[in-house]
């Protein structure tokens, strides 16, 4: 009897999981840590905080956009080309622009081709040569990151343009910075993207059941390229957006995003399988790391613990996300 | 072997708000073949699964030889001598079949996994169905490589080797040829000699009627009657199952007009399965396609879908064409129900509704109308009566039946002018059944020509007025007319031209 009551206990705490979403976990967590934070670092909960917090989570969140796409791909989809791609996409804009207004546009078209093309590559090896993603991301950043150092020598010359620091760190609207109100756009954007066209709903069928998708008319190959070569712009844009807020590159600007990328993704309640997941639980899952980080700091954790707490916060939300996991008949 | 009885008394599951089991009972006895009985939804897969202590009920009692029992995990059922085939094959497609039926109770020799040992007890095993499968299935092929009836030996077999005093057959024929039915009862009849208590699903009448001793049978989770098979009739059983259903009713079509457009004509086909086939099929037409399990019929059905390479003349309403990719035959208006639904019908984590649109998604626009495609979906559901508690459901709370049910919706949606089935009525229910060749003499009615590969002979004899008997890889015999019999259908499976 007492197996029963077991079951009984644990599907009541299924069910309160199932009402709410992943991507709201999140959020509340989200919430929830930033006020804990004001009771622990006095002065930590406030306005000003709060949007920094936000601020810097979109730069984030932005990158790990496409990161999204290529998890609910699925086929043990996942890109590790995006810290390269986001460095490469500030190296070109800074010295593109050289610090020149009028170039901004010409340089945003650039890195948005380079990195579709870049990306495609990568989508061009999973999807026609079969390789896995892991090998051909990771290749792929080792060759982006190669070709960095073999034409600047280690030597970047270039600008940033004022008006990206204006228009997308500093506050823009009230208190509120450009790169939040993008944010917002792209949010808005991938929704539309997942839920509303053709391309969305095709890549869910893929990311589930690659068979299933492709006897229903799907071009499986078209859709996997497609979703590789949209990281990869997404990425570089991620990069552009970066250089708002640096002002300036080095050469591994972008490789401290990469793991985050994957963990905002997760925490949002992507599933890493493929098939289920939303921009939505990315955006939650960039700001939950954004505080857990920005509170750390705060308390001034040391390093090697702020990893332990990361880690054990990720442990934690995953395995509630992996019980509400239907299983199959 | 001592007695065995197993009883299930006032079972009740219910997943959040929707009942799969209200009030479930059975009563099972060494050496008797209960058969379990419903309509598609009715909570027979909950029942058994109930027994093998996958599911564990909300309330109800079980007793195992007077004593009450309640089974925590598979594991449990099993060690009290239950074990089962469920319908949704549970295999791991990327291990061996010896690894399969032996995991997680491999053959020891010394304390270590015995792999010589694996090997032997399963091709012992195998064995039992000996000439009823492709030489290809050994102990040592992947799943993967197996066709869906393989599959379902395999997993009957992996049941076996646990040496049940209890097995359990959620629709283990579903999938098998007719042959390959008669080896399985020959040994369900050797298997209760020994004093084994078997239970059974199935949708085919005439199954039960050669088999099981009784019939429990369920309505919308409800147990409504007990029935002695002798002492019965089909008409009785349906109408137990189906309140207000006559018997299934079965009507061959008429010949068809032979001044009907061809809609398709098929010459010298071959594919690595397939060595060189031949055939017409007229609008308005429905075809039948028969023969044993797996001599190229799904082949041949894949390959006028694009699904696979193959070589060979293909005329599609009056134009050559040679497909490459499934896209390109449905926008030559082709429709294919593939016969695996799992794996190749499904999305099984995905709302019903974004499966039934699945195919159609380009038709409803940038940003896609969802509310319109929502209502197309929600006639289609109804049309087939799909038992759900909403649209926006995943598909694996379905019932096998209804899932099946939506594998046929998301073509039916888009009004196909050639219809490709895959043996599309595995699963689902005699009111179901009589509901699709209703629906099936609709669309010949109205124009559609239709392609229908059935493991069902009986079907095939009832709905077809041509069939073209496959043996290995080539259309062997076609029968029409006063030819269209049982016997001559059986024979010609044989690879016996008379
Ligand atoms: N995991 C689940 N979650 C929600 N609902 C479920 C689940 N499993 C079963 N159901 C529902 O319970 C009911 C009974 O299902 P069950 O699988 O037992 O039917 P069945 O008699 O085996 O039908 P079939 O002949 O189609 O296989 C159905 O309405 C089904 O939708
Ligand atoms: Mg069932």
């Amino acid at each position: 009897m007492t197996a029963l009551t077991n079951k009984d206990s644990r599907s009541t705490l299924k069910r309160i999981q199932s009402r709410l979403p992943p991507p709201l976990v999140a959020l509340i967590l989200a919430v929830l840590l930033f006020l804990i934070g004001g009771l622990l670092a006095p002065g930590f909960a406030n306005v000003n905080q709060a949007v920094n917090i936000v601020r810097l989570a979109a730069f984030l969140g932005i990158i790990a956009a496409g990161q999204t796409l290529v998890i609910i791909s699925g086929g043990e989809g996942i890109d590790l080309s995006v810290g390269a791609l986001v460095t490469l996409g500030a190296i070109l804009t800074y010295r593109i622009t050289d610090g020149d207004e009028a170039l901004i546009l010409p340089a945003l078209g650039v890195i948005l081709l380079v990195g579709l093309l870049i990306g495609l590559l990568n989508g061009i090896g999973v999807a026609l040569l079969r390789m896995p993603p892991l090998v051909i991301t990771l290749g792929m950043a080792g060759v982006v990151t190669g070709l960095i150092y073999f034409v600047t020598r280690g030597q970047l010359i270039g600008d940033t343009p004022p008006a990206m620091g204006t228009l997308l760190s500093s506050a823009l609207i009230g208190p509120i910075p450009g790169v939040v109100i993008l944010w917002l756009l792209l949010g808005a954007g991938m929704w539309l993207l997942l839920e509303r066209t053709q391309y969305g709903k095709q890549l869910f069928a893929v990311g589930i059941n690659r068979t299933a998708a492709r006897l229903s008319g799907v071009r499986v190959n078209l859709v996997v390229m497609l979703t590789y070569g949209l990281s990869g712009m997404l990425a570089a844009f991620g990069g552009f957006v970066l250089l708002g807020f640096t002002q300036t590159v080095f050469l591994n600007l972008g490789q401290p995003f990469l793991f985050p990328s994957i963990a905002a993704v997760v925490v949002g309640g992507t599933v890493l399988a493929g098939g289920k997941g939303s921009y939505w639980g990315t955006i939650a899952g960039a700001l939950v790391l954004q505080v857990i980080n920005s509170l750390l700091l705060a308390l001034r954790v040391e390093e090697a613990f702020q990893l332990i707490i990361l880690g054990v916060i990720l442990l934690v939300l995953l395995t509630m996300y992996g019980r509400q996991r239907s299983v199959r008949q | 072997m001592t007695s065995f009885r197993l009883t299930v008394e006032k079972a009740v599951k219910t997943y959040g708000g929707v009942t799969a089991l209200a009030d479930g009972n059975l009563d099972v006895q060494a050496g008797t073949v209960t058969a379990l009985l419903g309509a598609n939804g009715s909570g027979k897969s909950t029942l058994s699964k109930i027994l093998t202590g996958v599911v564990s009920p909300n309330s109800g009692s079980i007793t195992l030889n007077g004593a009450p029992m309640r089974f925590a995990s598979p594991q449990a059922a099993r060690q009290a001598g239950i074990s089962a085939v469920y319908q949704e094959l549970s295999l791991i497609p990327d291990l061996t079949v010896a690894e399969n039926i032996w995991l997680a109770h491999e053959p020891l020799k010394n304390g270590f996994v015995s792999r010589t040992l694996m090997r032997q007890r399963t091709q012992s095993l195998l064995d039992l169905f000996a000439g009823l499968y492709n030489r290809h299935l050994t102990p040592d092929a992947l799943i993967t490589d197996l066709t869906p009836d393989e599959r379902q030996l395999v997993e009957i077999l992996k049941a076996l080797s646990f040496d049940p005093r209890l097995i359990i057959l959620d629709e283990a024929t579903a999938s098998l040829d007719g042959q390959q039915v008669n080896r399985l009862f020959e040994l369900v009849t050797q298997w209760k000699a020994n004093g084994m208590a078997i239970v059974m699903v199935s949708h085919r009448m005439e199954e039960i009627f050669r088999i099981a001793d009784k019939a429990s049978v369920l309505r919308n989770g409800r147990t409504v009657g007990e029935r002695v098979i002798a002492e019965t009739s089909e008409r009785e059983l349906v109408e137990l199952m189906i309140e207000g259903a006559g018997a299934l009713h079965r009507e061959r079509a008429p010949l068809v007009d032979p001044a009907n457009p061809v809609r398709l004509e098929v010459r010298g086909l071959k594919t690595s399965v397939l060595h060189g086939v031949d055939l017409t099929v007229r609008d308005g037409e429905l075809l039948g396609l028969g023969g044993l399990q797996g001599q190229g019929q799904s082949d041949l059905l894949m390959a006028l879908f694009g699904a696979i390479r193959s070589t060979g003349q293909m005329i599609v309403s009056g134009e050559a064409r040679h497909f490459r990719h499934p896209r390109q035959a449905m926008a030559a208006d082709v429709a294919l129900v593939p016969g695996d639904r799992g794996s190749e019908g499904l999305l099984l984590i995905r709302s019903i509704f974004e499966n039934l649109i699945l195919p159609s998604w380009g038709s409803y626009g940038t940003p896609i109308r969802v509310a319109r495609a929502r209502e197309k979906g929600a006639v289609i559901a109804e049309e087939l009566k799909m038992v759900m508690s909403s649209l926006d459901a995943p598909v694996n709370s379905l019932s096998g039946g209804n899932a099946q049910k939506v594998v046929i919706g998301k073509w039916l949606l888009r009004a196909p002018k050639l219809l490709l089935l895959n043996d599309p009525t595995k699963g689902i229910d005699v009111g179901a059944k009589a509901e699709f060749y209703s629906l099936l003499r609709q669309l010949r009615d109205r124009g559609t020509a239709i392609l229908f590969y059935s493991s069902d002979d009986d079907e095939l004899l009832g709905l077809c007025n041509r069939v073209l008997v496959m043996h290995d890889g080539r259309v062997s015999t076609e029968l029409f007319g006063d030819r269209l019999t049982h016997e001559q259908l059986v024979s010609a499976s044989m690879g016996t031209p008379s």
